[in-house]
């Protein structure tokens, strides 16, 4: 699967699992986004300045499933520090689309999806989201991604993207697969001073076609003319389905949509640029031959130069420059006082519907022939039904629905803050619908 | 006509709290390098600040006890610039909404309030080790990353200060406020470090920066003016530039020139939460507030019965010392004797060896059994103003050392032999005596208990000078 696919950086040359008969996982292989840390296992961020860390602890999700008796197979691709949709931004390779090689897994945790999608096996994926991450590539690939809500999962030991915003999550190859692995990394660290304090919860609990008939809520910004006119026909067949079931159905309207891509990278590169910092060869980074004749801001921008992709060098200058004295009250402050809108304007949805359903992706995955030809901007733009319910930090399951020429069709379901329950319960119905 | 000299300081006091600001390594010095750390003070990638909320705690008694507005809710930013001593390449410190802000402080000496703009709390960096000459000239440098994260208040002045010593007399009241309510330990080793801001009226303003020791604030101030103040009568325009004061040479040189004020680009620490100072917080703070150094002058003198004059000199060597004073005085009944031996021959001695009270090896305990063998005449005062010095030296137990110096000096000693010898040697002073002069007395006890070690005590050696030079 690794000669074909490439979901992986580094594999584990041994396993032990610490199996009991209470374990939730006993057995199970695990694959983890390479930007989490696992004690002593190469952990680079999928970027070339990292390639050789090697954490001396493991991050509290890894700790957590290795105690319910799973295995850490492997730490998969990704593009260098989540920058990107369609991992062809990492330092080690790109990964491939199971579906079809010729097409990208999507971005930025695209090795997680990848792996789950290539292997006939029961292996989930621990991933990570900032602005789409888990989403994006669940629904390239046909796969279950969890994001769930910001704080649920503790990010302890995981190298930061853009903290007020990554969240780690799970993919499956089922909502219950997904489910399940969230139930075990969920819950409060006294080690992530951003981390819920919330009761233990087993999701898988909510993983079953049936039960109560939720409202659901259609975002008419979701289903605007960027977004490809298959899927949008796919998703409304679907609503359809639902409303002849008996499923209430609503309309309703986040207005500051538009406002969320611009937004979403002010913050994301503003916070990206600082925790790139340490990333200048003294202590992180590449260890170059120190020339006598340099000074060390020289040698730091050496390293600095060598050791960056070309994404990351575009968002630490972005990201600068957004947060410097005389442009951080147009921008950096600016993007947070909007980010309380949109999180303002999913609490007033949720407060007449349970759940919004909507598009998860605005295209199919794509071909690296397509890819090659999109400037950054047009990039950028993939992110935009993914980037809003990620800076409000609302619980989102992307799930497929169907195929349009042989390649996957997914929706998301997005719920209230904490609602991971309602999120997954509607997600499990909507598999069901779909005879799996 | 003078110049105006402006000086304003920004104050750096390290925190007494258990452990670091955002991990569970120790806070204090560690000798050997980099024994003191781990992955979140070093900043490894994928590690994540866990606040110490007593360093909260102390920043907030710092603001009140400086007569601060408090700000009730608060956040930490991320200050970002490039420089070895950072593991992460930005620090964790307070920008938007500093802990207190529009503070003041009384100093005495100047007989003026200066004004306190911001107390704010931050990590601080790791150590430089320059090797081979100093920050300018070393040939390299190491990093000792046993400093690093551990919890700083940063106080900064507004520009009120005038003159050199009205600096280091802001400094030293700092350390003197924050020591006795228990903010930081001024006698620890860097424990108080001082950037200060000085320019020459319409003058750009230079930064001598990491100036430690009170004295050396106002040497390096001096020094910064005169050479201003020279430059400025040679038309030669003084740059705006950060240098480095250096100890041993009472000079400053420059380190870097700022062409514009830097910009470090502040966000906010998205680690980290919104933290609130609660009420019952700030109650709490209350009795510490009652720390005070005025507070516990008063209190001194009314708990204790003693003057004023020793009160004050007890409160001003520091919190260790009138702790020390006050944990004696629990047990040992005549304080004003206590008092005078403190501001005394303690004193003396303590400054003498260059040591803290807490420091030194003795106990109040052991000191208080060194008071009561005066007072019980046991030994006489003069031998107990020689034997204080080996006291605080060593720690050493009082009464093995009054022991030893009689044994060795004298025991064995005949008096009336001494005070023959006395007489042989001085005929001058016996002549004087004879004819009434009392100072001639005087001069004559002091040479036989100098020949004693001043074991002998003075009033036999009066009665028996008398009978002697009587007969
Ligand atoms: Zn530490």
């Amino acid at each position: 699967m690794q000669a074909a696919y490439a979901p992986f950086i580094s594999v584990a040359e041994s396993i032990r699992f610490e199996i009991t008969p209470q374990s939730l996982l006993p057995g199970v292989p695990v694959a983890v986004k390479d930007n989490i840390c696992t004690k002593g296992m190469r952990t680079t961020a999928g970027s070339k300045i990292l390639e050789n860390y090697v954490p001396p602890f493991d991050a509290t999700v890894v700790e957590k499933a290795k105690k319910e008796g799973a295995g850490i197979v492997g730490k998969t691709a990704m593009d260098e520090f989540g920058f990107g949709t369609f991992s062809t931004n990492c330092a080690f390779g790109v990964p491939k689309n199971p579906l079809d090689p010729e097409r990208s897994c999507g971005g930025s945790s695209g090795g997680s999806a990848g792996a789950v999608a290539a292997f006939k096996l029961p292996i989930v994926s621990i991933a990570e989201s900032t602005g789409g991450s888990i989403t994006c590539p669940a629904a390239f690939t046909g796969t279950v991604g969890i994001t769930p809500t910001y704080g649920l999962v503790s990010r302890w030991g995981l190298v930061d993207y853009a903290n007020s915003l990554d969240k780690i999550g799970t993919i499956g190859k089922s909502v219950y697969d997904a489910a399940l692995l969230l139930s075990v990394i969920a819950g409060y660290d006294e080690k992530d001073a951003t981390s819920l304090r919330t009761q233990n919860t087993d999701y898988t609990a909510f993983a079953k076609p049936d039960g109560k008939k939720l409202r659901v809520g259609l975002p008419k910004e979701y289903f605007s003319s960027a977004v490809d006119s298959g899927i949008v026909k796919e998703v409304e067949m679907l609503a359809d389905r639902l409303n002849s079931l008996g499923f209430e159905l609503e309309q309703v309207s986040l207005p500051s949509t538009e406002l969320a891509i611009p937004t979403y990278y002010i913050i994301s590169m503003s916070e990206a640029s600082t925790n790139l910092a340490k990333f200048s060869g003294l202590r992180y980074g590449l260890q170059l031959e120190f020339d006598e004749k340099q000074n060390i801001e020289e040698y730091f921008t050496k390293v600095r130069t060598e050791g960056f992709g070309e994404e990351a060098k575009r968002r630490i200058i972005l990201g600068t420059f957004t947060r410097m004295a005389g442009y951080k009250d147009r921008y950096y402050l600016k993007a947070l006082k909007i980010r309380k809108r949109i999180i303002n304007e999913f609490k007033q949805a949720f407060a007449k519907v349970d759940v919004l359903l909507a598009p998860a992706m605005p295209i199919l995955p794509p071909k690296f022939s397509e890819i090659e030809k999109l400037e950054p901007a047009q990039v950028y733009m993939m992110d935009i039904l993914t980037v809003a319910p990620n800076m409000a930090g609302m619980p989102t399951v992307a799930l497929p629905i169907g195929r349009i020429n042989g390649l996957p069709v997914s929706v998301q379901v997005i719920a209230d803050h904490l609602q991971e329950g309602k999120a997954i319960q509607m997600a499990s119905i909507i598999e069901g619908l779909n005879g799996r | 006509m003078e110049d105006e000299v402006i000086i304003g300081l920004e104050v750096h006091v390290r925190l007494l709290t258990k452990t670091k600001l955002f991990c569970s390594c120790e806070n204090r010095e560690v000798e050997e390098p980099n024994t003191n750390v781990c992955p979140i003070c070093m900043g490894f990638p994928g590690t994540k600040p866990m606040l110490n909320e007593k360093a909260i705690e102390l920043a907030a008694l710092a603001a009140l006890a400086l007569n601060c507005k408090i700000n009730k809710t608060f956040s930490f930013s991320r200050k970002v610039y490039f420089y070895p001593d950072l593991p992460k390449n930005f620090q964790i410190t307070q920008y938007d909404a500093p802990i207190g802000i529009e503070g003041e402080l009384m100093l005495l000496k100047a007989g003026r309030k200066i004004r306190i703009r911001r107390v704010h709390v931050e990590e601080d960096p790791a150590r430089l080790v320059h090797v081979g000459g100093d920050i300018t000239s070393a040939s390299y440098a190491l990093v000792d990353y046993n400093r690093s994260g551990m919890p700083l208040i940063e106080i900064v002045t507004e520009p009120d200060l005038k003159t050199p010593a009205e600096a280091r007399e802001a400094v030293a009241t700092l350390a003197l406020v924050l020591g006795h309510i228990g903010v930081c330990d001024p006698s620890a080793e860097s424990a108080i470090r001082v950037d200060a801001n000085i320019s020459l009226a319409g003058g750009k303003r230079v930064e001598i920066k990491n100036i430690t020791g009170f004295a050396n604030v106002e040497k390096a101030l001096l020094f910064e003016i005169a050479r201003q103040k020279q430059l400025r009568a040679m038309h030669i325009e003084i740059e705006q530039e950060t240098r480095h004061f250096d100890e041993i040479k009472k000079t400053t040189s420059s380190l870097r020139t700022k062409e514009s004020e830097e910009d470090y680009g502040y966000i906010f620490e998205p680690d980290l939460l919104t933290y609130h100072i609660t009420d019952s917080m700030i109650s709490s703070l209350a009795p510490a507030l009652e720390e005070l150094p005025s507070k516990r002058i008063s209190r001194l003198i009314s708990k204790y019965q003693i003057p004023e004059n020793y009160a004050r000199i007890i409160i001003y060597e520091g919190k260790n010392f009138a702790d020390f004073f006050e944990h004696t005085a629990d047990i040992f009944e005549d304080r004003i004797m206590l008092a005078k031996w403190s501001v005394g021959d303690l004193l003396k001695c303590l400054n003498y060896n260059r040591i803290d009270v807490s420091q030194a090896k003795i106990t109040p305990q052991s000191y208080a059994e060194f008071l009561s063998m005066i007072k019980s005449g046991e030994i006489t005062e003069r031998l107990g103003k020689e034997l204080i010095k080996e006291f605080v030296a060593t720690g050493a137990d009082p009464r093995r050392l009054a022991e030893r110096y009689k044994n060795e000096n004298f025991e064995n000693l005949d008096l009336t032999q001494v005070i023959e010898a006395t007489i042989k040697e001085n005929p001058k002073a016996v002549e004087d005596y004879r004819k009434g002069n009392q100072k001639a007395l005087q001069f004559l006890i002091g040479k036989v208990l100098e020949k004693t070690n001043n074991t002998a005590d003075p009033k036999k050696i009066r009665d028996m000078l008398n009978a002697r030079v009587a007969q």
